[in-house]
């Protein structure tokens, strides 16, 4: 065995103290993170599984005194967040092959790139603003279709880049043997590419639709909310974030319940759509393989 | 294995969009339906009629509770039925933007305490004392300005932590003017208005906000509608009347107040019930108003707002009761309905 200077050993031995201090920091945060998603989750299902019921599917919102459910604030969320993913979904996605496989880095793209960052990181109170100007208050009422549009806007920077960015992970070669077998572009992107990154694409508009569930704020001023049942789109609609945000500052111990209730039903959503897009993706892959 | 997910998903897709279709067609069957944005200090009230007024069949109401700040905001803007404030509005504001108010049924603020070992229910309090304790000048349960309106009462060395309304807020408005108008020094230093400059505290937003602050909060003290306090068993202190006097909160003493408005001289039907007098009176106590457009675009929604408040005048006294709201008096109710003949759109009366 070689034996080494001791200048040699005293670095590999701060090293490897560097690295024991780094990982460990690394495994503390990862067990907050983690720690911090078990309490909330464990706050949720605490709180909200004694105010489970049928009656929170069955009956609308009521005032306190007389019970209520959510069923209105469930469909309600059902309908736009629906809508809003049928308008988003296609648009992002159309915006993101655009992006991958006919714009790719002319200056347009990167105009329509930069663009599409702002819009995904802007907050979503804004988009609330601007749909409340553009389809509230000209229409004079506020809707469940304004509601509807707002999270369309949401939805759709996300999806495009998530499918812009699974695009790219498709191999080159896929797009050359398409042409040299003699397709056109729109047939390579249509018949090659889109099958290829499918999984991937839905897990994008999965995590899209998962993130305008829980929005509140461009519901806000838009869809305004709604005590009674309505599934008509040109009324104010009621829906699960605006009916917590509502009960939960509520005096009464009942509408607070609720409030739970309708967290905790948002929460396993919100949690199954992670799940079902990550396990359609597994899928997905080991079909492929 | 691909072609099949790609398959089953566009028939879940296709079969979503049939149902959306479907459901889309069901829909639009509750035209009789009303949108308010409203003040809190009414909420209870006009949640309670509204569902009363949903089981006779004439149709629902949707009380979206954002404040009398944004109440008034959205009934301006045309993006609600009607909008509620407690705070009279003034009359060129009304006239600019073509708004009729009338009041639509009267309230009561109250102050809630959170003093651990102290049964709230029995402190006495004057305006004075509390406009002091908002003005951050006694800051603690045990100061001599509050022992010596309690002679007896063991109060502890507790610091006073007060909640105020963090929105606009027609309550704020109510409770400030009551203060300005026995307390000079709040007057000078704080004013009455729908938000005003606290010089203590933290804001919460709405009724409900600020009695979860004084619920929550050793040595609480904040501010709120009647039915707040009621609904959440919270402890509200003897207030000191005009007539020197401590009173409890109670429905005859809201009563006594209201029974002594003067609805006739009051410009756009905001008659004054703060700090009246009389032995048994309530000091801070107010009506909660109404704004529907004068000229509405869609007359049929317009006469269902006002087929509900004529509903509430004729039938809702007792959830009003139950609530310890004060109903309007009969003579203010015609004189109400009166004004709602001013209404038109399109040149034809809205309410006959």
């Amino acid at each position: 065995m070689r034996t080494l200077s001791p200048a040699v050993k005293a670095r590999y031995f701060r090293r490897q103290a560097a690295d024991l201090i780094m990982s460990g920091l690394c495994i503390v945060a990862a067990i907050i993170g983690i720690i911090m998603l078990a309490l909330i989750l464990w706050m949720l299902f605490s709180k909200g599984l004694t105010g489970l019921s049928l009656d929170v599917f069955t009956k609308s919102m009521s005032s306190t005194g007389t019970g209520g459910g959510l069923a209105n604030a469930i469909v309600g969320s059902l309908i736009q967040v629906g809508i809003g993913s049928m308008i988003g979904a296609p648009l992002g996605m159309m915006v993101g092959v655009y992006l991958s496989e006919v714009g790719k880095t002319s200056p347009f793209a990167s105009v329509v790139r930069f663009v599409n960052d702002i819009l995904l990181s802007a907050p979503s109170v804004l988009i609330g603003l601007f749909v409340y100007q553009i389809a509230v208050s000209p229409f004079g009422g506020f809707s469940g279709i304004a509601g509807a549009l707002a999270l369309a806007l949401l939805a759709m920077p996300v999806v495009a880049r998530t499918t812009e960015d699974i695009l790219r992970l498709v191999p080159q070669a896929y797009r050359d043997g398409a042409i040299a077998l003699g397709s056109r572009e729109n047939e390579v992107v249509r018949k090659v590419i889109l099958p290829a990154a499918f999984g991937g694409i839905l897990t994008g508009i999965l995590l899209a639709v998962a993130r305008i569930a829980g929005e509140t704020a461009p519901l806000i001023f838009t869809s305004l909310g709604n005590s009674n049942w309505s599934t008509d789109l040109t009324k104010p609609m009621a829906s699960l974030p605006i009916a917590i945000y509502r009960y939960a500052g509520s005096p009464s111990a009942d509408l607070v319940q609720l409030a739970w209730t309708g967290a905790l039903l948002i929460t396993v959503g919100v949690l199954l759509l992670n799940v079902v897009s990550r396990v359609s993706l597994a899928a997905v892959k080991r079909g492929q393989s | 294995m691909l072609n099949q997910l790609t398959k089953s998903v566009g028939r879940v897709v296709r079969a979503a969009a049939i149902a959306a279709v479907i459901g889309g067609g069901i829909a639009a069957a509750s035209a009789q339906d009303i949108t308010g944005a409203c003040a809190t200090f009414p909420g209870p009230i006009y949640t309670k009629w509204g569902e009363q007024y949903k089981a006779t069949g004439a149709g629902a109401l949707n009380y979206q509770a954002v404040g009398s700040g944004a109440g008034v905001t959205q009934i301006i803007n045309r993006t609600v039925d009607f909008g509620a404030s407690d705070t009279p509005v003034a009359s060129e504001r009304l006239a600019s933007n073509n708004l009729l108010q009338f009041p639509a049924v009267i309230g009561a603020v109250v102050v809630v305490v959170n003093i651990p070992g102290v049964d709230g229910a029995n402190l006495k309090l004057n305006g004075a004392v509390i406009a002091d304790i908002y003005q951050g000048r006694i800051r603690m349960w045990n100061a001599k300005e509050i022992k010596d309106l309690n002679p007896g009462v063991t109060l502890p060395a507790v610091a006073i932590a007060p909640a105020y309304r963090a929105d606009s807020s027609g309550t704020t408005n109510i409770f400030t003017s009551y203060l300005a108008s026995v307390s000079l020094p709040f007057q000078t230093n704080v004013g009455a208005g729908n938000s005003v400059p606290w010089k203590t505290g933290v804001g919460a937003p709405g009724n409900a906000g600020v009695a979860a602050a004084v619920k929550n909060t050793k040595g609480g003290i904040g501010y709120v509608e009647y039915a707040y306090a009621t609904e959440n068993g919270m402890q509200a202190p003897m207030l000191e009347n005009r007539a020197k006097k401590f009173v409890k909160p109670t429905v005859a003493g809201f009563n006594a107040a209201a029974s002594q408005a003067n609805w006739n001289n009051a410009p756009n039907m905001a008659a004054s019930m703060l700090n009246m007098s009389g032995d048994t009176t309530w000091p801070i106590v107010s009506a909660t108003y109404v704004l529907v457009p004068k000229n509405p675009s869609d007359p049929v929604r317009a006469a269902n707002v006002l087929k509900f408040f004529d509903w509430a005048f004729k039938s809702g006294g007792p959830a009003a009761d139950q609530l310890h709201y004060i109903a309007l008096p009969k003579a203010v109710q015609d004189q109400v309905r009166k004004k709602w003949t001013t209404i038109s759109a399109n040149g034809q009366p809205v309410w006959k």
